[in-house]
């Protein structure tokens, strides 16, 4: 039955070939009923046949002469995209199986959380599903049995569910960090020059055309002639987020290209609402891809699944084989824009395209999103191995090698901030939030 | 409760079928393979719930429990279970309304596996109920022909008793089909 509200009205039919076969319950009473005729022929006690004669009885009432040979499936997702953890409603239907009893199984695929319900009878039921990380997930199949009034009889068929995007969850971040010196463009920051904003800027004297509504009648009577406010002008910022996809580390679902992913797709969450014009550069091993600034809550969609796909196939990021961070186009790294780099800072090319791009006069801002360290082998009671203490001293020799990059690239202006993945990302950027970066060429 | 019931019923065809236990025909072995059908058909239904993990890379320890675990669903445990009771029973002298009870006891397990296992209410044996009411008499009419006295001494007379006890059950085989038929119309 159809409802206005039905969820599955509009969602095109596709029908299913049905395979019928005994069900488990008719095997257990055909093995009773044979078990007793064969006891009571070979041992010659007719009480065995009656034991036999109920599951005979049941099994000669529930011959079917009718089934469906194939039913219609309806599907249908509440949403095709997602994000990490989100949930999606699944709504299945099925037609045409008559006054049968259908129950539903699923069987969720790879990084697919299906909810306490896997299983449900009715004719239309709804399941719940969440991907747990990001990336394209099959949400798995569908088992559907359709049985009997009998229940001697079972019809199976198997569905593929479809494919679900998930979006890596954007974690919590509030403030952004702003230029000193902003672009001339429209927009929503305070710049540090006089225009035609809210934000009280100063007092000059009055010049012929100043409206009226400005003077500042205190001062100009402080002053003894006509003095008017002015007000800080507001522009926007060219962000560009670069997501190091070079190298990869820690554990699956909180390693650092992840963190990388969610770091970036939260900044350009909050510096589009912010309306600011954002753009993103994914860097990886053999080239380079890329996404222009742009403003607007379409970008942030554009920004993610261009940082997902890395070869941008059916994105509308550009792509480049080894292209260096140097040579890309001026609309992909606009002059003047705050560079966010998000990356473990374990690539030594990555590292030193950062210096390039620093001498060259980019105002940016690291984060490190390498929260992992090489393992070593735990210290035991009766002291340590040699091989304990070689990997010490190799992690401890990783560390200051570590602590070297992010002491060079500071040394070189460019502040490099820890991210743990699991705190908000305005923690570590708040110190950075309160003044402006200044730009230096 | 539902799954529960599964496990009580088996093992108290167990119990029914065994006591007083036998020493001859393999009791001890038709007793083991009744006691495992039951416990491993039980233990079946409890972990039928537990979702089994997908992920591509597994510990040997988890691969070792997804193989026990698909072990437990393809080996037909009710099966064993049903034949090591009847193997029991059979093992006593004859006793027809001990059986009968046995056989509405076995009845009751299958039945109550096959509830657990789909996850569906008892309601759904409603449309069944006359035809397991048919059953019932069947079972008392084949206990009542072997309380019958034979009509002469041999093997002649109980193999009498015991055709006319077949023929019963065929007659109403044949017969119940057409008195249970669905006459409503088909959606």
């Amino acid at each position: 039955v159809t409802t206005p509200q039905d969820p599955l009205l509009h969602v095109p039919a596709r029908a299913f070939e049905l395979h019928w076969r005994s069900s488990r319950h008719a095997r257990r009473l055909l093995t009773l009923s044979l078990a007793g005729v064969v006891i009571a022929l070979i041992a010659r006690r007719p009480e065995f046949a009656g034991v036999a004669a109920p599951a005979l009885v049941l099994l000669a009432a529930g011959r079917t002469r009718d089934r469906p040979a194939r039913i219609v499936v309806r599907m249908r997702l509440s949403s095709a995209q997602t994000f990490e953890g989100e949930a999606v409603a699944l709504d299945v239907r099925a037609e045409g199986h008559g006054a049968r009893h259908v129950r539903w199984t699923l069987y969720p695929g790879a990084e697919i959380n299906s909810g306490d319900v896997s299983a449900a009878d009715g004719a239309q039921v709804r399941f719940i599903v969440a991907a747990r990380r990001w990336g394209r997930r099959r949400i798995g199949t569908m088992s559907v049995v359709v049985r009997d009034r009998w229940r001697l009889a079972e019809g199976h068929l198997s569905v593929i569910l479809p494919v679900l995007d998930c979006y890596p969850g954007p974690v919590d971040q509030q403030i952004t960090v702003a230029l000193r010196r902003l672009p001339n463009r429209f927009g929503e920051r305070v710049a540090r020059i006089a225009g035609e904003g809210i934000e009280f800027f100063g007092v000059r004297q009055y010049l012929p055309g100043d409206r009226q509504r400005s003077i500042n009648w205190p001062a100009s009577t402080r002053r003894g002639r006509l003095q008017v406010n002015t007000y800080a002008g507001e522009h926007s910022q060219d962000v560009v987020l670069l997501a190091d996809a070079t190298s990869d580390a820690g554990e699956p679902g909180s390693s650092a290209h992840d963190l990388a992913l969610r770091g970036a797709a939260a900044a350009a969450r909050a510096y589009l609402e912010g309306r600011d014009r954002v753009g993103v550069i994914t860097y990886q091993w053999d080239g380079v891809s890329w996404l222009t600034p742009r403003l607007g809550r379409r970008q942030l969609y554009r920004i993610i699944v261009s940082m997902m796909i890395s070869r941008p196939l059916a994105t509308t990021a550009s792509w480049a084989r080894g292209a260096r961070l140097g040579r890309l186009p001026r609309a992909a790294l606009p002059p003047g824009a705050l560079i966010v780099v998000f990356s473990p800072l374990l690539d030594q090319r990555f590292v030193e395209s950062l210096r390039n791009m620093r001498e060259r006069g980019f105002t940016m801002l690291v984060v490190d999103v390498l929260n992992a360290e090489p393992p070593v082998q735990r210290r035991t009671p009766w002291g340590s191995s040699a091989r304990a203490n070689t990997e010490r001293m190799a992690r401890q020799l990783w560390q200051m090698e570590r602590e070297a990059v992010r002491f060079s690239l500071r040394e070189l202006g460019v502040p490099v901030v820890p991210w743990d993945g699991v705190q908000s990302l305005d923690l570590p950027l708040a110190r950075y939030a309160r003044r402006p970066l200044a730009v230096r060429r | 409760m539902t799954r529960l019931s599964p496990a009580v019923l088996g093992a108290g065809c167990v119990v029914w079928a065994a006591a007083p236990l036998v020493h001859t025909g393999y009791s001890y072995l038709a007793l083991l393979l009744a006691i495992l059908g039951v416990a491993a058909g039980a233990l079946r239904l409890a972990l039928a719930a537990l979702p089994v993990p997908g992920d591509t890379y597994l510990t040997a320890a988890t691969q070792y429990w997804i193989r026990f675990l698909k072990i437990l669903q393809l080996v037909p445990w009710e099966e064993g279970a049903v034949v090591g009771v009847l193997w029991l029973e059979v093992l006593h002298p004859s006793r027809p309304w001990h059986t009968a009870v046995l056989g509405a006891a076995l009845i009751a397990y299958l039945l109550a596996t096959h509830l657990a296992e789909s996850g569906a209410s008892p309601r759904v044996l409603r449309p069944q109920a006359r035809v397991l009411g048919a059953g019932a008499g069947l079972l008392a009419l084949g206990a009542g022909a072997a309380m019958v006295p034979a009509t002469g001494p041999g093997a002649g007379s109980t193999l009498l008793r015991l055709v006319a006890a077949g023929l019963l059950i065929a007659a109403a085989v044949l017969v119940l089909p057409y008195v249970t038929s669905d006459t409503r119309p088909h959606a």
